[in-house]
């Protein structure tokens, strides 16, 4: 369903993604793991055309694009497709929970606004927040701005949504109203991408767990594989810290 | 003259002989605010845009303006400008109401003050909300439509709230040009009583403007209040931005 082959990307001089290849098929969640600084971020935000990459190839729903000269058109198809679920939630400050959602409706998807409504109460009803709609970001917990955050994200039915480390900004006490969310979205069977320090999710969500340390996918595999007994060395002692450590780091 | 020998009845008298010169106040701040919104919006736009030139023409001109001593522009636009205009296009411009060049000058520095304030505003949205419209299916120019300048409008309003009371301040200046606002108007009375009221006549005439910019004070308060949606975090960026607009205006 989507496919990625060689994306590189460059700041400046400093090479951040040296070459990514990914494959996604339906159903998939996917979670990235990886030290910070690896690119993770960085290859999400290529995925969505937040970031352009410099090359690489990226084919989804049989349409092929070019990275490196995608077109307009071709992002708008991309845009069209994902959801982006941001680490400080990036809700719009001046509109309501309720409107946070129902935006991409009416704008991008040319919802009238009655059904656009409808649509969004039934997405705020899954992440819990039915009785919090006409509430501004301002006044939501960090959790609750998440989940709206995730409202937002499949409201638009899109095929794949990209997690980029949607506990990490919050308090430990909020991060599992949120994981909870997240994995009735999983079971509903949307497709995933997520980057994400929570080992627990990861062994028990996730149908692949892709480690990444600058800028290259190191190892690739199923939780029980990742977990157990990894092949790389750089990934061993990569879960070898997180684990000992704490649940999660940041 | 002793302090004790101002007379309450003097004081009450010129003040609301000052009242109706507030029109001529109300006449070149508006000229001055229209002239600011405008080209300061260009302005603002050239600031925040990649064209160079722009830029660069949009920052040297604030520069400058910050340089310039008002009175200095005052007569440069009152005595210039006819000048330029009856030699490039032999129009004569010096029976025209003195009140059009105290607008105009004041209007030349509040181009570069609202460009200013309408810039930070502009970049104390942040950014990630743009970038979660655009990804949630909105277009650029909805996404800033929509989301981004509502939020910078609202968190412009105590700064354009300082600009207009400096504006009314500095345009009493229009006095050295003959102008009869309730500054010359005060200087006239000043000249008929042979300076023998001067304690009442000015005092009065500071009352005149504390209360004046009380009132405004409270109807800015008052606007910005009511538009509140926005975190609190974002009131303390709009601390910082006011301070831009004294600087410039100083
Ligand atoms: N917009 C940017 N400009 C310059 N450097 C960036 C930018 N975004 C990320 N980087 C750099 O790219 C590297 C990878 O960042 P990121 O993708 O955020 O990693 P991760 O999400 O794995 O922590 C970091 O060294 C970071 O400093
Ligand atoms: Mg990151």
């Amino acid at each position: 369903m989507l496919e990625v082959r060689g994306i590189q990307k460059h700041f400046g001089d400093q090479h951040i993604l040296k070459g990514i290849d990914l494959s996604i098929e339906k159903g998939d969640v996917t979670v990235i793991l990886g030290p910070s600084g690896s690119g993770k971020t960085t290859l999400l935000r290529c995925l969505n055309f937040l970031e352009n990459a410099d090359c690489g190839e990226m084919t989804m729903d049989g349409r092929k694009i070019d990275l490196g000269r995608a077109s307009a058109k071709d992002k708008a198809f991309v845009k069209d497709r994902t959801a982006f679920v941001f680490q400080n939630y990036n809700l719009y400050n001046n509109k309501t929970a309720l409107e946070n959602v129902t935006e991409g409706l009416i704008l991008g998807r040319h919802m009238h606004k009655d059904e656009a409504i409808k649509t969004a109460r039934v997405a705020l009803d899954k992440v819990g927040l039915s009785d919090r709609e006409n509430y501004y970001p301002s006044q939501l917990s960090g959790g609750q701005q998440q989940r709206v955050g995730i409202a937002r994200a499949i409201a638009r039915n899109p095929e794949i949504i990209l997690f980029d480390e949607p506990t990490s900004a919050l308090d430990p006490e909020l991060i599992e109203e949120v994981l909870s969310v997240m994995r009735k979205v999983a079971n509903e069977g949307t497709t995933m991408v997520v980057v994400t320090h929570e080992m627990s999710f990861a062994e028990n969500v996730a149908t692949k767990v892709v480690f990444m340390d600058q800028g290259v996918i190191v190892e690739e595999d199923t939780p029980q594989v990742i977990f157990t007994h990894p092949k790389e060395e750089r990934t061993f002692s990569f879960l070898k810290n997180i684990i000992h450590d704490t649940d999660y780091v940041i | 003259m002793n302090i004790t020998d101002v007379k309450l009845s003097y004081l009450i008298e010129y003040f609301l002989d000052f009242i109706p010169f507030l029109s001529v106040t109300l006449q070149y701040t508006l000229l001055a605010m229209a002239i600011g919104i405008v080209f300061g919006l260009l302005m603002a736009k050239g600031k925040l845009g990649k064209n160079r030139i722009l830029k660069g023409f949009a920052n040297g001109y604030t520069a400058v303006m910050r340089a310039i001593p008002s009175i200095v522009l005052l007569f440069l636009v009152y005595y210039g400008l006819p000048k330029i205009f009856m030699g490039a296009f032999a129009i004569n411009l010096t029976r025209i109401n003195k009140v059009y060049f105290v607008g105009i000058t004041l209007g030349l520095f509040n181009i570069a003050i609202m460009s200013e304030i309408m810039k930070s505003s502009y970049l104390s949205v942040d950014r990630g909300q743009y970038e979660a419209a655009v990804s949630n299916g909105l277009t650029s120019s909805q996404a800033i439509i929509r989301i981004v300048l509502p939020q910078a409008f609202r968190i412009s309003i105590p700064n354009v709230g300082n600009a207009i009371i400096t504006l009314l301040k500095e345009g009493t200046l229009g006095y050295t040009i003959g102008l009869i606002d309730s500054m010359g108007r005060a200087n006239q009375q000043n000249a008929l009583t042979f300076q023998n009221h001067i304690l009442e006549i000015y005092i009065s005439l500071a009352a005149l403007y504390w209360i004046l910019t009380i009132l405004l004070d409270r109807g800015f308060k008052a606007a910005d209040s009511k538009l509140s949606y926005s975190s609190r975090a974002k009131e303390r960026q709009t601390v910082k931005a006011g301070e831009i607009s004294k600087e410039v205006a100083a």
